[in-house]
């Protein structure tokens, strides 16, 4: 009796490890801004964009590198 | 293991309709399809951003075709039905919406179809699912056209 409480316990148990698959109908919940790592927060975005800025502007930042005067 | 992975991608598979299929009864109704035409089903939603590129292109296939043998049903799959629904005013006014929507907040429908992305093409002719296109492609209009020829003859 123990046994079978035991395995059936283990059972339900490991169903709670399962992954449920995001389907594609579903995808609109993760398309919200709210799921951003920002939460959304356009503050902490522009302040996420300008850290991106400086750290790839070698590169030209967000954008294109460009050459010449030195002025971006 | 090979058999094990194969078995449980075979069963996500088997829920859900493949070329071949005969729809059921209930869904029939639900989509309001008869056996004499053959009908596009296009799944799409006001967050897909690759359907709402489409859409405008099968609106033109759907300004060419003759309504009388060919229908283009549109799946809205919005849960919020007035994000959907304003979605779809804001296409109509651009004239790149002319065929008809069925709203499917619950999900309903598209858990029965069960497609592997979005935005997701089902042709039905005779109550039967004859093919599947997944995701957007170049020029669907034109291969869309070329499909419905195909079939007509």
């Amino acid at each position: 009796m123990i046994k079978v409480t035991l395995l059936l316990s283990f059972l339900v148990l490991i169903t709670g490890c399962s992954i449920k698959d995001v389907q594609p109908w579903e995808k609109g919940t993760l398309a919200k801004d709210i799921m951003k790592n920002n939460g959304g927060n356009s503050l902490f975005s522009k302040f996420e964009n300008h850290i991106y800025f400086s750290k790839e502007a070698t590169k030209g930042g967000g954008g294109v590198a460009g050459g010449g005067c030195g002025c971006n | 293991m090979k058999f094990f992975i194969l078995t449980l991608f075979l069963s996500s598979l088997l829920f859900s309709y493949q070329k071949g299929d005969t729809l059921p009864q209930d869904m029939q109704n639900k989509l309001n399809i008869q056996d004499n035409k053959i009908y596009i089903i296009d799944f799409f939603a006001s967050w897909c951003g690759s359907c709402k590129k489409e859409i405008p292109y099968i609106s033109k296939v759907h300004q060419k075709i003759d309504s009388t043998k060919v229908e283009i049903i549109g799946i809205d799959v919005d849960k919020d039905i007035q994000k959907g629904k304003s979605f779809q005013e804001e296409l109509k006014t651009n004239n790149a919406l002319t065929f008809r929507v069925i709203n499917d907040p619950q999900n309903n429908i598209i858990k029965e179809f069960k497609p592997i992305g979005m935005p997701a093409l089902f042709y039905v002719q005779n109550n039967k699912i004859i093919d599947v296109i997944y995701g957007a492609i170049d020029n669907v209009d034109e291969v869309i056209l070329k499909d419905i020829k195909r079939l007509q003859q």
